[in-house]
């Protein structure tokens, strides 16, 4: 896997091409022809796609932005997002990728917050869009040679980890959590720890130049250190799917008609969408040699479809967090897609340490239920804010060796066999689209509204995303208040994913228990039997 | 002639029941405030086939040609022949 590369320019002697840049460089020496990337039915060579990201790593130069300080990168996908990011890696910048489902505010402050020198962005429609951000420097594709500054330009060959003698305790990508209200973490990724999982994922999926794999999430998901950041480190070709047509069936059908696709990475929407697409004309993509689901349970009734739409395929349920990257899979028997039962998370991935905690933090041996804490070759050290690692790092003893683990926050049953099944949340966050969100905290957001007396927001289980958020609203007597209104003053402070899929305004008080607090059960009941159309019967619940 | 109408009165039936038609602005943003999401957009366009007989490109469905009443409107002009509106 490893391969004999570049020299850095001051003499080093050459490095093993372990690297993210490092392999990929090692594809544009040997065949800058081949496709890297595939974009709107266009495709970047590695050729193309080096020239764009020294220009970024140049640009970065000349801005003398290279520094201990992070940047901001709010990027949509693009070739040029992903040329950007490469940039920073070659000159060794590190970067925060936050979402761009963003509320403007928690946009700002996440960045603040981090300490970010400046805000990237690699077009001008992005950069139009947040005028507030202050220091917003755009990257457009400048070639090398425009530079206003030569000496700032970045030799081909020129790669940070080389330029350092290989650093892999500094950060590259500082991801983000969902943060479904207030700030999210910033979760620094190491280079060692991307190096890790990149170089698990080359051997474990066989990935390499021959090699094309789909990416249908946001360039800010952990997701993407698979499905786009491996697969080029291998010298594969990958298919970018645009965030807004990524819950199209007919698009994503169109593309596995048109490209043979042969790693397929998603949350379970993907599959629920493109299994319910074709249940009356039924397909087959011989060409997919694993399909990867992730970030939510996948429900048996897509699952029992999937050996028949992609018959040469392995099929992994992979489970991980973004503080700790993948740490979990289980391969699941095509033969027996069909038996009753949640879908294992399956068993540790190599290297990794993994403990079930019952209630007193106390190890559950053998069979039984609990928190799973995890501690993994590729996870980050803590967030940025080391304020914030409370109650999720911690080091602990495990077999004579202090580990830093990671609390999940997820329930977990271990079965007579070793394997684990996901039994729910230790909070109250559930997945809207393999995203966490806290209803509990949208419905603060609403409740800070001044014409709102009372709120409840509910997941209620979705086929397609998993959970929706349906929000039920009491207003103030003569309130001016509106969906719409509501949306905007949510909008102003949630992720997008946050924002409630359905609200309903109630002309009386919300339903309590006996204690006066409020019965979400009650409510729960209601949605679910179809009856939130006729609020009057919600009504009819609450006590006189 | 315009569709602003009966976009308005199928956003309302399907995305805020509780609100008139003449109360929603026609530059409000459908998708940034998640009134209609990725899926909701889906529903846009199956509607819109069938309303007005037309067949859109996978390709023309993006958030530009649906995050308001104004954007949809526009689409609709440049994808219906005059002769029908």
């Amino acid at each position: 896997m490893r391969t004999m590369l570049c020299t850095a320019q001051d003499g080093q002697s050459a490095v093993t091409a372990s690297s993210l840049v490092g392999g990929l460089l090692a594809q544009v020496a040997r065949q800058p022809e081949a496709p890297a990337l595939v974009w709107r039915e266009e495709t970047v060579t590695y050729g193309a796609l080096h020239t764009m990201a020294r220009a970024a790593a140049s640009r970065l130069r000349a801005l003398g932005l290279v520094s201990d300080a992070p940047v901001g990168l709010v990027a949509h996908k693009s070739p040029r997002a992903i040329a950007t990011i490469l940039g920073c890696l070659m000159v060794g910048q590190r970067f925060v990728l936050p979402s761009t489902q963003l509320a403007h505010a928690s946009l700002t402050a996440l960045l603040e917050g981090a300490g970010c020198s400046r805000v990237l962005t690699p077009d001008q429609a992005t950069a139009a869009a947040m005028p507030e951000l202050g220091a917003v420097a755009v990257f457009e594709d400048h070639a090398p040679s425009d530079m206003d500054d030569a000496d700032a330009e970045v030799p081909a060959d020129y790669w940070f980890p080389a330029a350092l003698g290989g650093a892999a305790e500094a950060d590259c990508f500082l991801l983000t959590t969902s943060g479904s209200t207030g700030l999210p973490k910033v979760v620094p990724l190491s280079v060692g720890a991307v190096d890790a999982f990149t170089d698990w994922a080359l051997d474990h999926f066989d990935i390499g130049p021959e090699t094309t794999a789909l990416n249908l999430a946001p360039l800010n998901f952990d997701l993407c250190l698979l499905d786009i950041w491996a697969v080029l480190k291998g010298g594969g070709r990958v298919v970018l799917v645009e965030q807004d047509l990524a819950t199209n069936a007919a698009y994503l059908l169109r593309m596995l008609d048109a490209i043979p696709i042969n790693i397929i990475q998603s949350v379970p929407m993907f599959y629920n969408l493109i299994v319910h697409d074709t249940h009356d004309t039924p397909r087959s993509f011989p060409a997919v040699k694993h399909a990867i689901f992730t970030g939510d349970s996948i429900s048996r009734s897509t699952l029992a479809a999937l050996p028949s739409l992609f018959p040469a395929a392995r099929l992994h349920n992979i489970y991980g967090c973004t503080e700790t990257n993948d740490s979990f899979l289980y391969e699941m028997d095509p033969a027996r897609v069909d038996e009753p039962g949640p879908v294992p998370i399956g068993h540790p991935l190599p290297g990794v340490h993994a403990l079930v905690l019952d209630e007193t933090g106390a190890p559950v041996e053998g069979t039984g239920m609990g928190e799973l804490v995890v501690s993994t070759p590729f996870q980050s050290r803590g967030y940025l804010d080391p304020a914030r690692n409370a109650g999720k790092f911690f080091d602990r003893n495990d077999g004579g060796v202090t580990r830093a683990f990671f609390h999940t926050g997820d329930l977990v049953c271990r079965h007579p066999d070793g394997t684990l099944t996901l039994e729910g949340r230790k909070d109250f966050r559930v997945k809207v689209r393999g995203v966490l969100v806290n209803p509990q905290e949208v419905e603060r957001i609403i409740l800070g509204h001044d014409q709102v007396l009372e709120a409840a927001v509910l997941a209620i289980p979705d086929d397609t995303a998993g959970h929706l958020l349906h929000a039920f609203v009491h207003r103030k007597i003569g309130a001016k208040l509106n969906s719409l209104t509501l949306r905007q003053h949510c909008a102003a402070q949630l992720p997008r994913m946050a924002i409630p899929s359905r609200i309903d305004f109630v002309i009386a008080a919300l339903p309590k228990t006996s204690t006066g607090k409020l019965d979400r059960r009650q409510l729960l009941r209601s949605c679910l039997e179809g009856e939130s159309h006729d609020l009057s019967r919600v009504h009819q619940t609450v006590p006189a | 002639m315009t569709y602003h109408a009966s976009i308005k009165q199928f956003l309302l039936d399907e995305f805020a029941r509780d609100m008139r038609p003449e109360e929603i602005e026609d530059d409000f943003d459908l998708i940034g405030n998640n009134v209609i999401d990725s899926l909701g957009l889906l529903k846009i366009v199956a509607w819109l086939e069938n309303r007005y007989g037309i067949s859109i490109d996978v390709m023309d469905t993006v958030p530009e040609n649906f995050n308001s009443v104004t954007a949809i409107n526009a689409y609709l002009e440049r994808v219906i022949p005059t002769k029908v509106a």
